[in-house]
């Protein structure tokens, strides 16, 4: 016989009709709130909601014996919240996130600020509740399979909470230092400046490059060729290679050049930048044609080489590989101490992790300014274990794949 | 050793995996000869590497050459694996053609071709976090097709048991695959940009590949009910992924995004 609506145990109908009021509620109260953006507890408060919530979704479902509490862990509930949420997230993914105030219905729903917004609270919620209920009553007892589910289930739970609620203990602040110049000062995402326990200084910033590369540029699009004619070729002194029917003989190569009377000198001036000298030969028309050639600076203008109507030979301007900023960390007036930093290795001090973020671009290699972001995250090592323990579940799930005889029969 | 040895190395390499797969693939059993020819592909490649490191007195992990190397090492060893398994031999010839298809790259594109790799990309990461995804997208993109073939079982009015109990023991490897170039992409954030997690459009829209996975295996979790809708699912859920993938860079949230490369 069917099942009627509301009647224990719910399926799908119950379980969806739940999520959707939710959605609901959360556009509703997201209406009808007056603040634009939720700010989730600090601080103690969160670690404490934590707890809570651990506490509490432990002891009900040990104390209450109701089929409600059979529903909170069973699959329907699961996909409800999960595809509930994967709705929201479809959301997030389509409208561009902005930091806008009032006005759109967009706004107003939530729609731009999707991740501090009540619907997506609330669903959240839901999704950890069902996950939590869910991953007590199936961790046990505690053989292998149910060892990778806890890893799985425990592990996602663990990095959202840990993710979320810890957020709001996230500080990351820019700071842009020039060269010797101390700094206590640093800027967050929407501008305000905080005042610093510390203060660091530049005390260098290099940038390392790619050698520079030549090719041909299409004059009716005054782009590289990439395809056609070959590829950029990286400089070196002695290079010999062809582009098309051109043959390429770079007899002189400096890092850095700058013009004179006769043409380029090699040069350790701010704003040389990197200088050829070649000879081309037309292999069909034998025609031969020398000169300079250079990406150019700031200071010094670029340098092309005509070859026919459609084509130049011109230099790219030389890509960065990395860049890093030395930097002196004080503590106090007195105590420092020096380190590195570069993209991809930031380093850590007193609780905080810096890492190189930008420079001055107009000024390429010779910028004296770098960019760093200094972030400050007490959750992290959280996050990290639930990740690790996802990472470890999924080995499981590599290994034993979908079935084992054993389980086919318990489900069935 | 250096880049003028390698052509013997790579030749070796592709020989025994091509040797392998050919012995494998015919209807005569032979034992032990395509193990000895797989693991031999894999260790001449790693001969040439270890050279490689020693010669330029550093890791080889600096130009794109290099790390090519080191797909083709890792892809082919995971395929290897994989292989021994779960015995699926599409799995083996799929990685070991990627694998081959890297190490030809390499051959017709040396190093002194333009290899310019933006900062952030010059990670230890990128190599793990990119072979991942290769590994986890063959996977999910095969359940497809077993989706597919199950529908059209079904409507002939076949069994589908052993079809689906196939596909989800392949979305399970892939998914778990794909959960692996997730939390990669979080950790090398973390190094690279100060944070695991920003919502930037390339990781919203892996994570809803993700979560459609997600839902197809918990929608499974109770295997007798809703076949047909567990097919129609499996099928969609690639053309989501590809969506996802391709569709990225033509959407108005995806504008500002650190992913966008070039
Ligand atoms: C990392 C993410 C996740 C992974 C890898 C995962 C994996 C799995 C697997 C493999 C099963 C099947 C276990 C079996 O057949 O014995 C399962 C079952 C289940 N999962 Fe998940 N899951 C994840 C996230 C979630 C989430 C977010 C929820 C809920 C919101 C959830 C709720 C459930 C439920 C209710 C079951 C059924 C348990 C049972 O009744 O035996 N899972 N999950």
């Amino acid at each position: 016989m069917r099942r009627r609506f509301w009647e224990y145990p719910w399926g799908y109908r119950e379980s969806f009709t739940i999520g959707i009021v939710l959605l609901f509620l959360g556009f509703f109260i997201e209406l009808v709130s007056p603040v634009d953006a939720i700010y989730l507890p600090r601080w103690p408060f969160n670690f404490i909601l934590i707890l809570v919530l651990i506490a509490y979704i432990y002891i009900s479902y040990r104390m209450v014996k109701h089929p409600f509490m059979k529903w909170l862990s069973s699959v329907p509930a699961a996909i409800s919240s999960i595809s509930l949420f994967t709705i929201l997230v479809l959301l997030l993914g389509f409208i561009p996130q902005t930091d806008e105030s009032g006005g759109s219905l967009l706004v107003d729903l939530g729609l731009t600020h999707v991740t501090r917004s009540w619907p997506y609270i609330l669903l959240s919620f839901y999704l950890l509740i069902i996950l939590g209920y869910t991953t007590v009553r199936r961790s046990f007892p505690l053989n292998l399979k149910n060892f990778a589910f806890f890893l799985n289930h425990a592990g996602l739970w663990i990095v959202i909470v840990a993710a979320s609620l810890g957020s709001s203990d996230l500080r990351r602040l820019n700071m842009t230092l020039q060269e010797n110049q101390a700094v206590f000062r640093a800027y967050d995402g929407e501008g305000r400046a905080y005042q610093l326990p510390f203060a660091i200084k530049l005390l260098d910033f290099h940038i390392k490059e790619y050698p520079p590369s030549i090719g041909l540029v299409d004059k009716n699009t005054g782009q590289f060729a990439i395809d056609e004619m070959g590829q950029l070729i990286a400089v070196e002194k002695g290079l010999n290679t062809e582009f098309g029917q051109w043959e390429i003989n770079i007899d002189e190569y400096y890092e850095s050049g700058f013009p004179d009377s006769t043409g380029y000198t090699e040069s350790e001036r701010v704003g040389a930048p990197p200088v050829v000298h070649m000879r081309v030969r037309n292999t069909i028309t034998d025609e031969i044609k020398a000169g300079w050639l250079t990406s150019g600076s700031f200071i010094v203008p670029n340098k092309f080489m005509h070859l026919s109507d459609r084509w130049a030979i011109a230099m790219r301007v030389p890509a960065p590989m990395e860049y890093s900023s030395e930097i002196r960390f004080f503590t106090s007036m007195k105590e420092y101490e020096d380190i590195t930093i570069k993209v991809n290795k930031p380093a850590k001090i007193n609780g905080w992790t810096l890492y190189q973020t930008g420079y001055d671009e107009r000024m390429g290699k010779w910028s004296q300014v770098s960019i760093v972001e200094i972030v400050k995250d007490p959750w992290l090592p959280v996050v990290y274990v639930g990740i690790f323990m996802m990472l470890l579940g999924s080995l499981y799930l590599v290994w034993m794949g979908r079935t084992t005889k054993k389980t086919e029969n318990e489900l069935d | 050793m250096n880049w003028t040895d390698y052509s013997i190395y790579m030749i070796l390499s592709s020989g025994l995996w091509i040797l392998a797969l050919i012995i494998l693939v015919l209807p005569r059993k032979v034992k032990v000869i395509p193990d000895i020819f797989l693991l031999g592909g894999v260790v001449s490649i790693v001969i040439f590497t270890i050279g490689l490191w020693l010669n330029l007195e550093r890791p080889p992990f600096r130009t794109l050459a290099e790390t090519r190397l080191w797909y083709a090492i890792f892809i082919s060893l995971i395929g290897i694996i994989i292989y021994y398994r779960w015995k699926l031999l599409w799995m083996l010839a799929y990685s070991l053609l990627m694998a081959i298809l890297f190490l030809f790259i390499n051959y017709m594109n040396p190093d002194t071709f333009d290899k310019t790799l933006m900062p952030a990309l010059r990670s230890p990461w990128f190599i793990p976090h990119v072979i991942v995804y290769i590994i986890g997208y063959a996977f999910l993109a095969v359940s497809s097709l077993m989706g597919l073939k199950g529908l059209y079982l079904m409507y002939r009015n076949k069994s589908t048991d052993k079809t689906i109990k196939l596909a989800d023991n392949i979305v399970y490897i892939g998914f778990a695959f794909l959960t692996f170039g997730l939390l990669f992409g979080a950790l090398w954030a973390k190094e690279a940009w100060g944070h695991y997690w920003t919502w930037d459009p390339k990781e919203t829209w892996a994570f809803l590949t993700w979560l459609v996975y997600l839902l197809y295996i918990h929608f499974r979790v109770n295997k007798r009910k809703y076949v047909k809708s567990s097919l129609w699912i499996l099928s969609l859920a690639f053309v989501v992924l590809l969506i996802c993938w391709f569709g990225i860079n033509y959407l108005p949230s995806a504008q500002n995004s650190v992913h966008v490369y070039s």
